[in-house]
This record gives C-alpha cells, sequence and structure tokens, in this order.
C-alpha cells in the first residue's frame, strides 16, 4: 500500500476527472436556481423551501376567485382577501428544490412516455435481433448446406458496415415508404445484428453435436431444436449480447434524431432530453439535470448490481 | 433437457438423400429471414448511397440529374468539406492515441494493484454506460464560462503561485477565463476531450482482460534474461503478448472516433461548432443530406466514411491474421 502510494494518487486524479460530470449533474438536480447560479450549497444543496414562481402565476386570483372567497375571509376588504390567496397560493407553490426538480422533470416534459418509449424500442430491437439471428446462427453452425460458405462470407462482410454510416440512404429509404416518425422506423434498421449472428454462431460451433443428434432422435425438427435445445444453452452468451444491445439503444442518439422529427410520442429518452434542452430559457438547469439524472440513472443501476455481466456483455466485441 | 419431453416418435431411421434435402431446406429457411434482411437493410443501401452520390437528388423531388463525380469534387475543393475532414481527422488522430494509451496505463495501473482494483474499474467504466447525449449536457454546464464548475474551480487559482507558473492561468484571469465551446481554438478540443474521457474505460477493460491472458513464466524468463527494469520487461513481454489486444482496441477505437455525433449536436445544433471547427463527418452527413435535403452530397459523405471504416477494419484482419503474435 505505502509501495503504491503514487499509484492510487494517479488514478484518484483519474477518478476526480471521470467522477466530476456525474457529481455535477446529480448536485444540480438536488439544488434551487439560485444555489446553481451561486454555486453554494455544496452536494444536496440546503434544501430551503423554495417558490415555483409559475405557479404562483397561474393561481393569481381573479375577481371571481376573490368573490368565492370572502365566505373565508369574512369581513375583509378584496385586496386583503387578495393578499391572504396570494399567501396560500405561495404556501402551496412552495417546495423543496429537489421535489421540484424532479417534478417538473416528469411534468414539464412527458418524461414517462419517453422512458418507456425507450423501454419499447429497446426491448423490440433486442427480441426481433434474437428470433432472426439464432436460426441463422445455428444453420451456420450446425446444418450442412450448399451455399453455407457464401452466407458466412456475406456476413462477415456485412461486419464491415456500421449501421450509422448508412443512416442517410435507409432514411430515403424509410422516408420513400412513409414510414419516418413511427416505432417501426426506430427499430427496423436494427432488426438484423449481424454481429449477433457471427457471435451465436461461434457459441454453437461449441456444443456437442451429441446433444443436436439426441434430439432429432427424439424426433424433434430443426425449428424445435433451436428454441427448445439450442436457446436454453445459448442462455449466458444471450445475456452478454442483451447487455450489449440494450446499452447500445438505449443511448442511440443520432438514429432516432434522424427518423423522429417533432412527434413527441415517439421520443426516445436522449431526444427528450434533447428537447428539454432546447425548449429551457437557461434557468431550468435544476430539472434538465433531474432529467439527465433519471434517463443515465437506469444503466448505471443495473452497471452497479451486476458489473461483471455489463463489462462481459459491453466487451463483447473485443471476444475472439 | 427439452429433448426429454419431445415427442418420441419416428425411430424408423429415413433413407440418407431424404435427410440431406431436409436439412437443406431446413437450413435455408433458418437463414432466409436473416439473409433478407442482411441485404435490405445493409447491402442494399449501400449501392443506393453509391448510387444517389453521383445524382443531384432530393426527397420530394421526382426525377434528378446524373451530375457523376460532381459531388466528390465538391467534397475536396470547397473550403467547408476541407474543414470537415480536418475537423474528423484532428478528432480521430487526438482521441485514438489518447484513449489506447490512458486505457493501457490504467490497465497497466490497476492490475499492479492489491486492493481497490474493483473500485477503480467500475468508476473508469462508467462513462462507457452513461447516456453520452445526457453526459454532453452535463459538461456543457460544467464548461459554462461563468457558472460552471470549470472556470470556476480555475479562478481559485487565482492570486496564487499559479499564475507565476502558466500563462493561460496569468491571462485567464487578469481578462477572463475561455468561453470554452464558443471558442473556436478549444471547441475541437473539448469535443476530443469529452470522446476521451467516454472512450478510454472501455479499452481499459479490454486490456485489462489482455493482461490476465500474459503468462507469469514469461516474466521470470525476461528477469533471467537480463531484463531488469519495470520498463524493459513491459517492452519485452508484456507489449508483444498485449499486440492482438491493441490491435482491436485501436481499430475500435478508430470506428467509434469516426462515428462522434452527440456531442457536436449537442453543443452545436446547428452548423458544426464555431467557424464550422468541430464539423465532424457524422454532422456532417446529417446537416446535409437530412437536414437540408442534398442527398447527393450526403450520400457522397457517406460513401468515403464507409471507404474509410471499411479499410480500417480490412487493416485490423489483416493484422490479426498475419501477426498475432509479434
Amino acid at each position: 500500500m505505502t509501495r503504491d502510494w503514487w499509484k492510487h494518487l494517479i488514478l484518484i486524479l483519474g477518478v476526480i476527472v471521470v467522477i466530476a460530470p456525474f457529481y455535477m449533474m446529480v448536485s444540480y438536480s438536488f439544488k434551487s436556481p439560485g444555489e446553481i447560479d451561486r454555486g453554494e450549497g455544496g452536494f444536496f444543496g440546503r434544501q430551503e423551501l423554495m417558490v415555483d414562481e409559475r405557479c404562483v402565476k397561474l393561481r393569481d386570483p381573479s375577481r371571481d376567485d376573490i368573490s368565492t372567497a370572502t365566505d373565508r375571509f369574512p369581513g375583509q376588504s378584496d385586496s386583503e382577501i387578495r393578499d391572504a390567496l396570494l399567501a396560500e397560493a405561495t404556501a402551496e407553490c412552495s417546495m423543496r428544490p429537489v421535489v421540484f426538480n424532479y417534478t417538473k422533470a416528469f411534468t414539464e416534459a412527458p418524461l414517462l412516455r419517453y422512458l418507456l418509449n425507450g423501454i419499447i424500442v429497446t426491448a423490440s430491437i433486442f427480441l426481433i435481433q434474437v428470433v432472426v439471428a439464432l436460426p441463422a446462427a445455428y444453420a451456420l453452425a450446425k446444418l450442412k448446406f450448399w451455399g453455407r460458405e457464401a452466407v458466412f462470407g456475406l456476413v462477415l462482410f456485412c461486419l464491415l458496415i456500421p449501421v450509422h454510416a448508412i443512416a442517410l440512404p435507409l432514411y430515403i429509404m424509410l422516408a420513400k415508404l412513409g414510414l419516418t416518425n413511427t416505432y417501426a422506423a426506430l427499430v427496423v434498421p436494427w432488426t438484423i445484428s449481424v454481429f449477433g449472428i457471427f457471435l451465436m454462431r461461434q457459441f454453437f460451433m461449441t456444443v456437442p453435436d451429441d446433444l443436436i443428434d439426441a434430439a432429432r432422435m427424439d424426433g424433434m425438427g430443426e425449428f424445435a431444436i433451436v428454441w427448445r435445445v439450442m436457446l436454453p444453452t445459448a442462455i449466458p452468451a444471450l445475456l452478454a449480447f442483451a447487455i450489449f444491445s440494450i446499452v447500445a439503444h438505449w443511448n442511440d442518439y443520432f438514429w432516432p434524431r434522424i427518423v423522429v422529427t417533432g412527434n413527441r410520442d415517439l421520443f426516445t429518452p436522449p431526444l427528450g432530453l434533447r428537447e428539454f434542452k432546447g425548449d429551457g430559457d437557461g434557468s431550468f438547469f435544476g430539472p434538465m439535470m433531474a432529467t439527465a439524472t433519471v434517463i443515465v440513472a437506469p444503466l448505471i443501476v443495473a452497471f452497479l448490481i451486476a458489473q461483471k455481466r455489463f463489462i462481459e456483455g459491453i466487451t463483447l466485441s473485443g471476444m475472439k | 433437457m427439452t429433448a426429454v419431453d419431445a415427442p418420441t416418435a419416428n425411430p424408423v431411421p429415413r433413407p440418407v438423400t431424404d435427410h440431406a434435402t431436409k436439412e437443406r431446406r431446413a437450413a435455408w429457411a433458418l437463414t432466409a429471414p436473416a439473409l433478407i434482411l442482411m441485404v435490405v437493410i445493409l447491402l442494399v443501401p449501400v449501392i443506393i448511397a453509391g448510387m444517389l452520390s453521383l445524382t443531384n437528388y432530393s426527397l420530394g423531388n421526382e426525377s434528378f440529374d446524373w451530375v457523376g463525380t460532381k459531388n466528390y469534387e465538391k467534397l475536396f475543393t470547397r473550403s467547408t468539406y476541407e474543414k470537415m475532414f480536418l475537423a474528423t481527422l484532428t478528432y480521430v488522430v487526438t482521441v485514438v492515441p489518447i484513449s489506447v494509451g490512458l486505457g493501457l496505463g490504467a490497465a497497466l495501473l490497476i492490475n499492479s494493484l492489491g486492493r481497490f482494483r474493483e473500485v477503480y474499474k467500475t468508476i473508469y467504466f462508467l462513462p462507457v454506460m452513461a447516456t453520452l447525449l445526457a453526459m454532453a449536457i452535463a459538461w456543457e454546464f460544467m464548461l459554462h464560462p461563468s457558472i460552471g464548475m470549470i472556470n470556476r474551480t480555475l479562478e481559485m487559482g487565482c492570486g496564487t503561485f499559479l499564475e507565476n507558473l502558466w500563462p493561460f492561468m496569468a491571462e485567464g484571469c487578469a481578462t477572463r477565463f475561455p468561453v470554452w465551446l464558443g471558442d473556436k481554438r478549444y471547441a475541437i478540443w473539448v469535443i476530443c476531450f469529452i470522446g476521451i474521457w467516454q472512450g478510454f474505460g472501455f479499452n481499459m477493460v479490454l486490456y485489462l482482460a489482455g493482461l490476465t491472458s500474459v503468462h507469469r513464466e514469461l516474466y521470470h524468463a525476461a528477469e533471467m534474461d537480463g531484463a531488469k527494469s519495470a520498463w524493459e520487461r513491459f517492452r519485452l513481454v508484456t507489449w508483444p503478448a498485449l499486440g492482438p489486444t491493441t490491435v482491436f482496441v485501436v481499430t475500435i477505437s478508430c470506428i467509434r472516433a469516426f462515428q462522434v455525433f452527440d456531442t457536436v449536436e449537442a453543443f452545436w445544433p446547428q452548423g458544426g461548432g464555431p467557424n464550422k471547427s468541430t464539423y465532424v463527418m457524422m454532422f456532417a452527413i446529417f446537416e446535409k443530406g437530412v437536414q437540408q435535403n442534398l442527398i447527393g452530397i450526403g450520400s457522397a459523405i457517406t460513401m468515403l466514411f464507409l471507404i474509410f471504416v471499411m479499410f480500417l477494419t480490412l487493416i485490423q484482419r489483416w493484422l490479426v491474421e498475419r501477426k498475432v503474435h509479434y
């Protein structure tokens, strides 16, 4: 330990740089606008009650409000009642900054909808990828057929093409089909994962032939073998692939940015955050950072719980 | 496990030819969906991009003209695209070596530690997991000229010895600290910095995996042969053993670096930064092809992009096959 102090020193400096934006993001999501402006309040802010000006303004008492409230404040003049009502509104619109920031994050924009879209899109992408890739991987690994080498060669070639790079022609094709601004547009380009085929094929190569022969003896067809014999053996590899796929598509911003324009109902979490930023007049740092925290949190929390699996999944592409 | 509950009928062995035909049919049926999707989603778009790059097509237009290589000529003559290549190249050439170097450095340091290895590994991997767009916005606040954490921290150094030591500091204290994202001298370097910040943890993890495969005996052997210093041991044993990992890490870092987009779009939704200093290729494809509907130019950039990326991957495959152990 004493001998290693300099290593720890370097690594801790690195940790500070790596953590800084996370620290700031979470910290700002706790603080009031004033504290953010002046840079006070430490990590959690002082959490003094703050008044939501907009909420007060919305509740500005009208003439009707004042006349209906005369019962409650007998014998007072209109302006006195007005002041009393305003005081009430102010009291009801006061809240802790942390509550303010997070409620604003969910009420200013349909954040729940965005999160739901994120789940729908990542889940459908992963499921379709598996449904398409698993049978192909099995055929390429375990079945003998004329053209197998050619198909596998095509898989290797397609590994060279990053989907982001061909985004423009894909966008044109989808636009021609009238599919922009649909869930389909968000999902379709990712339905084929050549990497998934490659990975599962390598995995299936290690499955003993006896297992498959036994299944055939039992009269199972090839389709049944894929889903009832191969799938259960592939669970660990599939789990790693799931993490790889889900992390990539939850965080993806480029593709949704291209095919979804304006239709908020289809926004994925990063798009939602982007729009939140565009809307903000600059005084909305707190709620915006709360939104960012909500979007980043699911994957980070899952990662902290199952680090080994995540690192395995993300670095999958590094396996040979 | 599932073989047990399957119906146990059909014990009669079928003729061999019948079986082979059946297997072939099943194989094609199983690969057909993947095959069709591969062609439609990956190959056809490449061909479409190649063809459209020779036209002046726009979405919504009924017809278009073939313009030959005019789009490509524009790419190599106009100053906008010169800036695009410069920005992309600056980014790749900066981010790849530094993020690979930091990844290797961190892996070596962490690997030599007895305690807290997992803690460092976890923390350094956090940016890889986090939504880059969200983190870009967090960085934007950090870099805010007046209320950002970075300039505030720098201001704390004013009036101390740092001012004498570091001209940048003296200048910043005398007038003001940089506006970072609004300054064309700094913009591209900020983007590079965030790229490195986000990516080096990924490289570190790959190197850590690579280090576990280096045999202990090799170090002993090297010591016997007179490799006394840590540097000698690294040069003679660790670095060659990490060869395959390095080839892979460099390639994947390059491909990722070419695809930088999120940070640029988050900071400068229009135009690609101050004086187009961060006008990277992905952003150019997005701006020209999608926003301005200049499909021809966008497709030409797409084709160049594909050529770069394919070239890199082919070099990697060649290296892996040639000299896995050099």
